[in-house]
């Protein structure tokens, strides 16, 4: 039963786009199975997008968004990589400082969002100019190589290494499966655990699906907003802190390519962008597929613009797609009837009356 | 309440405009006069065009409720073609400008089908778009710089200047009167104010609003193809960069100018006074010689406190519209809107 709902479900499309294309990719490039030099790397960038994609994931579940996402990030990873480079901060510490920073930023984002009631999408917006004028400026006044490249102590291991460095009773990891991904599957966890287990998790939900109908229910939904931002702010402040990691210094274009992956990654994976539903796996799911293709397009010598011709489009086609499924299914029982735009209250009659009544009122 | 409204939109001009003189003037002290000589001011008003141009792209998509990502990959694309078409393959000048103009054009007619035929979001369809172009535009010129020796007569165009005022700059005002006067004076622009303030009252108004979404977005690339033309005529050459960075700005300039979000209204004077100020920050930002990262900083701080002022007032306006709505029986929009529809 199970089995037959995940069937229908735009996951196990991705689940078997993602096996087709690996093994076309396989067939065509042995290449592509080399452990270390191919399969490694991939699996680094999944982990820290599938965070990045998380991160935009927990605004779209209150039917926000944050464009500010790549910015929060490079904020967070400046603020550990300062912990580290001035203050000789061990790797915990700084790596809480730049989430601390991730999270304030996010939380002050979405003060002004639900303190103002403006749409989240200009202050994200402005956020995000403000954050990329000041993070290149504090970068150039600390540092005059503008990039902090003080490396704590597991830094590089969490970073750069993969599980073959890790021997347990003589038996070591593989090589191709690389330690980072072990910090994307606790996020996944964790961010499972709240949608799914906790009582925060469920209210972030009806927020999203109908905030109006929250509020009326002793939803605190401005408590709430700010959370989701904070959190938004966390977990992207992570994926910049991962990304600083695996490539072994701290810059601030880090997080330069964050803002349309975020997207891509929850919502091929079917998180609506309206607000009220998330999917984590789907989340994976297409932060792996865009991933995999940006990989494949790499082995056949593409350039990098063919990979943002196909995201877009790939995005186009996914969502036009789930538009017509979404159409047809309900259709389906009155499928004679001309389908009116979906953006218009379907009931035309009853809405009519409604402004007839009102004329007759101002009369 | 007419009158109220247009005082008010004074008001927010006029405020705006006290900031450009106090900016002029201010400039004008600390650079012991220089930012007057002739060739200051030229480059003042010649690199002002793109703001103003852009502004009004983005405004146009903000009026019906709609908003456009790919400002600056439409630009950027339209530019580099039209660059490549008259560098390579020999394209004469006027032809050039042309296929600019109706790059942006089409590209802004597609992403209004776009919205429509397939009812997704707009911010995501933009953002595929723009994503798209911006690699096609990467495509097209990979990494080299065509220069603009290519186009002599077009970058004459950026040269001239009628009472040291350059052309480019008039040009872009005279596009902002055609869209005032389009917005003010003409049905089709009274159809699009109606579709964003009130879609479902357009409807029944018997105003297509599928037709009003792709409208505004294909006036909304033809602007940015307007823009992509200035570039050419005023940039020493074109690259993978045009376009760039002017996604912030666009929407800097209707916000500040004082046009609502939500849909419904615009501002042409307010915008095009706004991209003066935001050319300002950048001028003073080259005359104290700070990074340009700088004037990212202030522009996205002086945003959200535009916003967080805009959204108080509009508190204020909402609580007074509904003591006028009180007293008055007879709304004045409706009727209007309407009146065109007849």
């Amino acid at each position: 039963m199970n089995v037959l709902r995940f069937v229908a479900t735009p996951r196990f499309f991705l689940v078997i786009i993602i096996a087709a294309l690996v093994v076309i990719f396989g067939a065509a490039k042995p290449a592509f199975f080399n452990g270390p030099f191919v399969i490694a790397p991939l699996i680094t960038s999944i982990s820290i997008f599938t965070i990045v994609g998380l991160a935009q994931m927990v605004v779209l579940s209150v039917g926000h968004m944050n464009i500010a996402v790549g910015q929060m990030a490079s904020f967070g990873a400046m603020v550990s990589g300062i912990a580290f480079q001035l203050f000789e901060m061990p790797l915990v510490v700084g790596l809480l400082a730049g989430l601390l920073a991730g999270a304030a930023i996010g939380a002050l984002t979405g003060w002004i969002i639900a303190r103002t009631g403006v749409n989240s999408f200009i202050v994200t917006l402005a956020m995000s100019f403000a954050l990329i004028g000041l993070v290149p400026t504090v970068y150039q006044w600390l540092s005059p190589a503008v990039a902090f490249t003080a490396k704590p102590d597991g830094f590089d291991f969490l970073g750069r290494e993969s599980f073959d460095s890790v021997c347990v009773l003589g038996y070591c990891g593989t090589d191709s499966v690389p330690i980072i991904s072990i910090a994307a599957l606790i996020t996944m966890l964790l961010i499972g655990y709240l949608y799914t287990r906790t009582r925060l998790g469920r209210e972030l939900l009806v927020t999203g699906s109908n905030e109006k109908a929250a509020k009326l229910s002793g939803v605190a939904t401005g408590s709430r907003i700010v959370i989701v931002h904070a959190l938004s702010g966390t977990l992207a402040a992570f994926a910049g802190f991962l990304l600083a990691a695996s490539i072994g210094s701290f810059t601030p274009s880090i997080g330069d390519e964050f803002m349309l992956q975020s997207f891509v990654g929850p919502i091929l994976g079917g998180t609506l962008l309206a607000g009220g539903y998330v999917s984590i796996t789907g989340t994976f799911l297409g932060i792996t597929l865009a991933l995999l293709i940006r990989k494949g397009l790499e082995l056949f010598g593409f350039g990098i613009e063919s990979l943002n011709v196909l995201l877009g489009l790939i995005l186009l086609i996914a969502l036009s797609s789930d538009r017509i499924r979404d159409i047809r299914g309900r259709r389906a029982p009155r499928s004679a009837a001309e389908p009116p735009p979906a953006d218009q209250p379907p009931a035309d009659q009853p809405a009519a009356q409604r402004v007839e009544g009102d004329k007759e009122v101002s009369r | 309440m007419r009158r109220q409204f247009t005082a008010f939109t004074k008001s927010q001009n006029l405020t705006l405009a006290v900031i450009i003189v106090l900016g002029v003037a201010l400039l004008g002290v600390t650079s012991g006069g220089n930012f007057f000589s002739p060739v200051s001011v030229r480059t003042f008003f010649q690199f002002l065009a793109v703001p103003i141009l852009i502004g009004l792209a983005q405004m146009i998509t903000i009026s019906v409720g709609q908003l456009n990502l790919a400002i600056g990959s439409i630009g950027g694309f339209a530019a580099c073609l039209a660059g490549v078409m008259m560098a390579d393959l020999g394209v004469p000048d006027v032809l050039g400008v042309l296929v600019a103009l109706a790059v942006g054009a089409a590209a802004g007619f597609v992403n209004g089908w776009l919205v429509v035929v397939t009812r997704i979001n707009g911010f995501i369809v933009t953002l595929a778009t723009m994503t798209i172009l911006s690699g096609a535009q990467y495509a097209v010129v990979s990494t080299r710089t065509v220069s603009s020796r290519n186009w002599e007569f077009v970058s004459g165009i950026g040269r001239a200047t009628v009472l040291g005022i350059p052309v480019v700059f008039l040009i872009a005002v005279a596009v902002a009167v055609l869209v005032s006067l389009a917005f003010n004076h003409s049905v089709g622009g009274r159809r699009l104010l109606a579709s964003g303030d009130n879609p479902h009252a357009a409807t029944l108004a018997g105003i297509s609003n599928d037709r009003s979404v792709i409208v505004a977005h294909a006036a909304s690339g033809l602007l940015c193809g307007v823009a992509a033309f200035i570039s050419l005529a005023t940039l020493s050459g074109v690259n993978q960069s045009v376009g760039g960075d002017w996604l912030l700005s666009s929407f800097a300039a209707p916000i500040i100018g004082g046009v609502s979000l939500t849909g419904g209204s615009v501002a042409i004077l307010g915008t095009t006074l706004a991209a003066s100020v935001v050319r300002l920050v950048d001028s003073g930002r080259a005359e104290f010689q700070l990074a340009p990262a700088w004037v990212n900083f202030v522009v996205g701080a002086v945003v959200l406190g535009t916003v967080a002022l805009g959204r108080a007032r509009e508190v204020r306006d909402a609580r007074r519209a509904g003591a006028a709505r009180a007293l008055a029986p007879q709304p004045v929009q409706p009727t209007e809107t309407t009146g065109v529809a007849q």
